[in-house]
């Protein structure tokens, strides 16, 4: 039996649509990302799932049963906010204690379990401390510490870390999953980040407008996206307008703006439909021979150096070199790119044009 | 356009602005602090007067300090009442969102639209067991101080319910919800986050509230006269401001009396500042602790038909026991007397010189009190602004007889009573409404970024330029709020105004001449009008501004 | 455009030093990003080159002329906030006019200059709608073009990608580089996002607790960090811990307490001092098979995408990351061991911190 279950889930503010045909299957310790940029409808579908908003349409199933008309505090979930919401007027053991002391449990458990959760944390030696006294990460590990307290198994994060600087980012968002997978809980995760999302989930859940556009693992979302809008949203990609001249059994022939015959996936479109091919920066490498572009800006990412070019069609591709390979390029040079046919995706290109289909606002 | 540049580079400068501040501060200090607190010197002063005519007199002292006692009792059980019945309102209109809420958002305001004298007259006439008791009236209430309490819940109720409905407005309700989700019931949720939180709020409503019952004059006057069916006298039930308002009026025949009023005056002012520094200090370091809940009881006390019930209890009341009695005095012409008795000369001049008077006095605290304000918001951390804050509060606590009384005193070297005395009833009013307007405004500016004021600087805008074109379009609507509480007050204001000057003729107190003179029809005909002009300049001041209020 | 200066500037607010000797040199038409965790004191250096915070001693110059007693209006340094604070009473379109009206600039220049701002940002659709009805990224742009429109001598970013989703921030930030570019602007660009700093700034200066560490080109702070601090917060870093057992001009050498033994570059440690080795995680190879110095146990491995992230857990030294391609994923697995290595020049050896490494590397 799922742990969470969306059937059919909408939801209207209004004239204003927030989310509509969510279906969704959440199993037992799963730790999903609901991912998506802003005012996507993600936070309200969580909200959906926590009572703190009824659905327009469709039913929420929690453990099985239908949570329509039962109230926030009965549906035993733990919910981290994104303004992290701890009580001010309380201390940082006291915020952890509030789930037992409501949920009335005995004097032994009000004692030891604050104490187990704090600790496991790390911020025992700052549980008398409180809230503005904590630094950002701090507080977000005793909001954590306090929804786990109450003893809920269903954990809603509701981008936990959007607030957080870049680094003390990374390190949390092992610890959340680290956390998660020890003490078995199934975890639903909002965030607008892929880079978090593709590190801790077990499944993505991709979303736009209020749709979900795609439901899969990272890996599988990274290396073969069905949609258009997930291979740009998730990762970085090049995205290239053309035509498809031919199809063969083991690769697809599609020509640029400017006449340039390039190679991709097999697909199931026929000659003549108008594509687009997505092709992964780290996938581009210069050769010999190849699409013809020429450099117009080199870019020092650290580790590697991000070259972009543009090309005749007017297409613009950016591939990345070893930063001891920088040196051989250089701005206004000619490159010639290519790739393997398997690196390469085909898709429809949409009517209202590529820029239009993957906005992110 | 030259000169206008320089004149905008002149008044920039560090030192003109300085010099500015200065003078806001100086006149804040000695045209509103100064003349309210003078009458405290008079126990410097004057103290062996103090000792042989009121300390060493039983019966004055024992009239005085039950006066006082009952003043107190009733500010409390007021306040209580008021915060009880109106914190469900406060709610609603905070925090919910239901068809009629704007509806109900203007009805909370109504009750300061309407005069004290009108007020005390109507609530009067409505709850009295008078031998002749006009028709609809409820006329239960024989007891001059339940009558007292239901007049002064009355009153305090708008000045309850706003400030619970602004703390619970910055409340962020997300506490809330994250309680719930941790497994709180509603209830158990409102008193163990949103309350302890609310605490600060909540004193600025229970002082207000008090301070409001406190000094409370002209009304409870009117309305006593109604109750006995004649003028007050000394032997009657007293608060410490009617005693004010009562020997002050005496004591222009009788100097004698002099030395109590100003004892009485004392006492009351000091122990209204003392009992609100020990609110203010004690309040916020009393922790309520969480061990107790009772889940079961809270959590079916938060579901239905509870919460329902007590939604409705407080409309039940905000209808019965503040709106009926404040618009009351509307029936009583559907069966009164006719208005063609009532003398309108003196009448209309008295209304001319109200509205007069409320106008210069709006116009003069706007332009000094909102500058005051700018100073207090903008300088938080300052001593002397944590100061300026404290102080504008203390007028609002002074009881308006002791404040007239305090006033007129102070003035005396000036020697206008005779010869100006519109000058002493507007620099009376200017004490007790220039509060409002700071207060509202110093909340307005500390709700708002300084990050917009700031950018604008930056751009090369100058203080005066930044608050012009930046931040008075945002407190357009406080600002307008506290100009309608500064101009409905103090045309509505009774007991100052007697106690300032002997026989001032604003229309409140010639309201108060009627009803102590039992010309009842005359009375009520004279509220209604007063009412519906009051009523009509609010309305029409907001329509002014209602197209630049964001 | 004037070189901007700050001298020696300090301020403390009640119990927190914001600056506490804090020395800055922007160039003219340079894009300096300053790069810190929170609390280090970025904004306080943004306000008070802006003339909104009067430092408690210091200078502030705009070339040679010292403004640090002078109102923010008679500087020409605009700051750009988080929120961006465009007035919620204004179209667009008045809030980029906000400066030229103020300087009662003529109708005509005013009308040029609304309109090719307009286009410069790509708003001019949007010219009559009010800030609350725009996406967070066009707000973002709004605020910009307001502030480029009086011109300034340099111009002051607090955090202007932060409140964009991740996604966007990367798009944004090469629309505002090559906007300050085109427009030859002097920047000072204030995050704490070293991925942001590296991709956008002429030169990066790190602040931390209210100073300057390291001023110098995203490549010379991230290859040549000056201290342990740069070197993890400017591209994570791993570390040895050690003495000093050999140093030579081609290199040195460091050994811990457990015999073992690496290579690094060369170094003004002396012989028999306590070390702190640093390789960044980029740098850092897992070898499968073959003898190295360093073996661990693979602990963990994170999907990024076109990267794998693996932390290797190595006996009586912590925890080693690497980041390993992709398409390489098959040959680890969680349980493994792997060996850890480095290029000799790849690894740089610092004095070990007084305070201990794991309070100098702290962020939060």
């Amino acid at each position: 039996m799922p742990v969470v279950e969306l059937q059919g889930i909408g939801k209207r503010f209004g004239k204003v649509v927030a989310s509509a045909g969510i279906d969704l299957r959440i199993e037992d310790g799963e730790y999903v990302t609901i991912l998506g940029p802003s005012g996507c409808g993600k936070t309200t579908l969580i909200r959906m799932i926590a009572g703190i908003l009824e659905p327009s349409e469709g039913r929420v199933l929690i453990g099985g049963r239908d949570m329509a008309g039962v109230p926030i505090e009965e549906r035993d979930v733990g919910y981290v906010f994104q303004n992290i919401a701890l009580f001010p007027h309380l201390s940082a053991i006291e915020n952890v204690s509030y789930g037992p002391i409501v949920k009335d449990m005995s004097e032994e458990e009000k004692a030891s379990i604050p104490r187990r959760y704090l600790e496991l944390v790390n911020l025992l030696d700052r549980m008398n401390m409180f809230p503005d006294a904590l630094s950002g990460g701090e507080k977000q590990k005793v909001a954590l510490a306090r929804a786990l307290a109450s003893g809920a198994k269903l954990l809603l994060l509701d981008e936990p870390l959007s607030a957080l600087d870049a680094r003390v980012r990374m390190d949390l968002r092992y610890e959340l999953r680290r956390i998660a997978k020890d003490l078995g809980l199934t975890v639903l995760h909002v965030t607008h980040d892929q880079e978090e999302a593709m590190t801790v989930s077990d499944r993505i859940v991709l979303m736009r407008n209020g749709r979900i556009v795609e439901v899969n693992t990272p890996e599988e979302l990274y290396k073969a996206p069905k949609e258009l809008f997930t291979a740009n949203f998730i990762g970085e990609t090049n995205l290239l307008d053309g035509v498809v001249v031919r199809n063969g059994s083991d690769h697809t022939v599609v020509e640029l703006r400017d006449g340039t015959h390039v190679e991709a996936q097999p697909s199931r479109f026929g000659p003549g439909d108008a594509v687009v091919l997505s092709v992964r920066p780290e996938r581009v490498h210069a050769l010999e021979t190849g699409l013809k572009a020429v450099i117009r800006a080199l870019t020092f990412m650290g580790t590697y150096v991000r070259v972009t070019a543009e090309a005749d069609s007017e297409d613009v591709l950016e591939f990345d070199v070893p930063v001891a390979r920088g040196r051989d390029y250089n701005m206004g040079d000619n490159v010639y790119l290519g790739w393997s046919m398997s690196s390469a995706l085909v898709y429809p290109r949409p009517p209202e044009g590529i820029a239009e289909a993957v906005k992110l606002e | 356009m030259g000169s206008g540049k320089r004149a905008l580079d002149l008044i920039s400068r560090r030192g003109f602005r300085k010099g500015w501040t200065l003078f806001i501060i100086s006149f804040f200090a000695f045209f509103v602090v100064l003349p309210t607190i003078f009458i405290l010197s008079y126990a410097v002063t004057d103290w062996s007067d103090i000792q042989a005519n009121v300390l060493s007199d039983p019966a004055t002292m024992d009239l005085i300090l039950s006066s006082i006692v009952v003043s107190f009792e009733i500010a409390a059980l007021v306040t209580v009442i008021d915060f009880l019945v109106g914190l469900p309102v406060a709610w609603m209109l905070a925090r919910k969102n239901f068809r009629g809420k704007q509806f109900l958002d203007t009805l909370i305001d109504m009750p300061l639209a309407v005069p004290t004298a009108a007020l005390g007259f109507s609530a009067a006439i409505f709850w009295a067991a008078t031998p002749d008791p006009p028709a609809f009236s409820l006329a239960v209430i024989s007891g001059p101080m339940l009558l007292i309490i239901l007049l002064h819940v009355v009153f305090s109720y708008p000045y309850m319910v706003r400030s619970l409905t602004a703390i619970l407005g910055e409340i962020d309700e997300t506490y809330e919800i994250a309680g719930r989700t941790l497994g709180a019931s509603r209830l158990t949720a409102v008193r163990t986050i949103t309350l302890p939180l609310f605490r600060a709020g909540l004193v600025t409503g229970a002082i207000l509230c008090f301070a409001r019952s406190l000094s409370e004059t002209g009304g409870t006057i009117i309305a006593l006269a109604t109750l006995y069916g004649r003028p007050m006298v000394e032997g009657d039930f007293q608060t410490g401001s009617t005693l004010i308002g009562l020997w002050r009026s005496a004591s222009a025949s009788d100097p004698t009396l002099l030395p109590a009023l100003a004892f009485v005056s004392i006492l009351l002012i000091l122990l209204a500042l003392a009992l609100l520094a020990v609110l203010k200090l004690t309040i916020m370091k009393v922790r309520l602790p969480l061990r107790k809940v009772w889940p079961t009881s809270e959590k079916m006390l938060s579901r239905r038909p509870y919460p329902f019930f007590k939604d409705l209890s407080a409309i039940v009341f905000l209808v019965v026991i503040v709106l009926v009695p404040s618009f009351f005095i509307f029936t009583f012409v559907l069966t009164g007397a006719s208005a063609g008795s009532l003398d309108w000369a003196p009448f209309v001049d008295s209304l001319v010189l109200s509205f007069l008077v409320a106008a210069v006095v709006t116009a003069v605290d706007l332009a000094l009190g909102i500058p005051l304000a700018l100073y207090i918001a903008k300088n938080r951390s300052g001593k002397l602004s944590q100061l300026l804050d404290v102080l504008v509060n203390v007028p609002l606590i002074v009881p308006t007889a002791a404040l007239g009384f305090s006033l007129a005193l102070f003035w005396s070297f000036l020697d206008i009573e005779a010869s100006l005395p519109v000058l002493l009833i507007i620099l009376a009013h200017i004490a007790f409404t220039y509060p409002l307007v700071v207060r509202n405004v110093v909340g307005a500016v500390e709700g708002v970024d300084p990050a917009y004021e700031e950018t604008a600087r930056t751009l090369g805008a100058k203080p005066i330029q930044s608050f012009r074109r930046v931040l008075y379009p945002l407190i357009k609507g406080s600002i307008l709020a506290g100009a309608i509480m500064a101009f409905t007050r103090s045309l509505g204001e009774t007991g100052a105004t007697l106690a300032v000057v002997a026989n001032a003729n604003t229309a409140p107190v010639y309201i108060v001449d009627l009803v102590n003179a039992q010309e009842y029809s005359l009375a009520a005909m004279a509220c209604i009008v007063l009412i519906v002009i009051s009523y009509l300049a609010m309305l029409l001041l907001r329509r002014f501004t209602r197209e630049e209020v964001v | 455009m004037p070189t901007v200066t700050l001298r020696g500037i300090t301020k403390r607010f009640s119990d927190v030093t914001a600056a506490d000797g804090l020395d800055l040199v922007v160039n003219d038409r340079e894009y300096l990003c300053l790069l810190g965790p929170t609390g280090a004191g970025k904004t306080t250096a943004l306000r008070v080159i802006a003339g909104l915070t009067t430092p408690d001693s210091g200078q502030v110059l705009f070339d040679d002329r010292d403004v640090t007693t002078l109102e923010p209006e008679e500087r020409s340094a605009v700051l750009l906030s988080q929120t961006y604070s465009l007035f919620p009473t204004m179209t667009v379109a008045e809030n980029i006019l906000f400066g030229p009206n103020i300087r009662d600039m003529p109708d005509e220049e005013k009308e040029r200059t609304l309109v090719s701002l307009l286009d410069l940002v790509r708003l001019t659709k949007r010219a009559s709608s009010y800030p609350r009805e725009l996406s967070g990224g066009m707000q973002q742009r709004n605020a910009l073009a307001r502030a480029i429109a009086t011109n300034p001598d340099v111009l002051l970013l607090d955090e202007p990608l932060r409140a964009l989703d991740a996604r966007l921030r990367i798009d944004l930030r090469k629309e505002l580089k090559s906007l300050a570019k085109a427009l030859g602007l002097t920047v000072v660009h204030v995050t704490h996002d070293q991925d942001e700093a590296l991709v956008m700034a002429d030169r990066i200066a790190v602040i931390r607790a209210g100073r300057i560490v390291q001023v110098g080109t995203p490549q010379e702070v991230f290859n040549s960090p000056t201290s342990p601090f740069v070197a993890n917060f400017v591209g994570q870093s791993n570390f040895f811990v050690g003495t000093v057992v050999a140093s030579t001009p081609e290199g040195s050498e460091v050994e811990d307490d457990q015999g073992r033994r690496v290579k690094a570059r060369p170094t003004d440690v002396p012989v028999g001092g306590k070390a702190a080795v640093a390789v960044k995680v980029g740098h850092t190879q897992l070898v499968k098979t073959g003898a190295t110095v360093l073996r661990g146990t693979v602990e963990r491995m994170l999907f990024e995408g076109r990267v794998v992230h693996v932390d290797v857990g190595v006996e009586d030294l912590g925890r080693f990351s690497a980041k390993i391609p992709a398409s390489h994923r098959d040959r680890y697995h969680v349980g493994d061991e792997v060996g850890i290595a480095w290029s000799r020049n790849k690894a740089i050896v610092f004095p070990y911190p007084e305070g201990g490494l794991e309070d100098e590397l702290r962020v939060d």
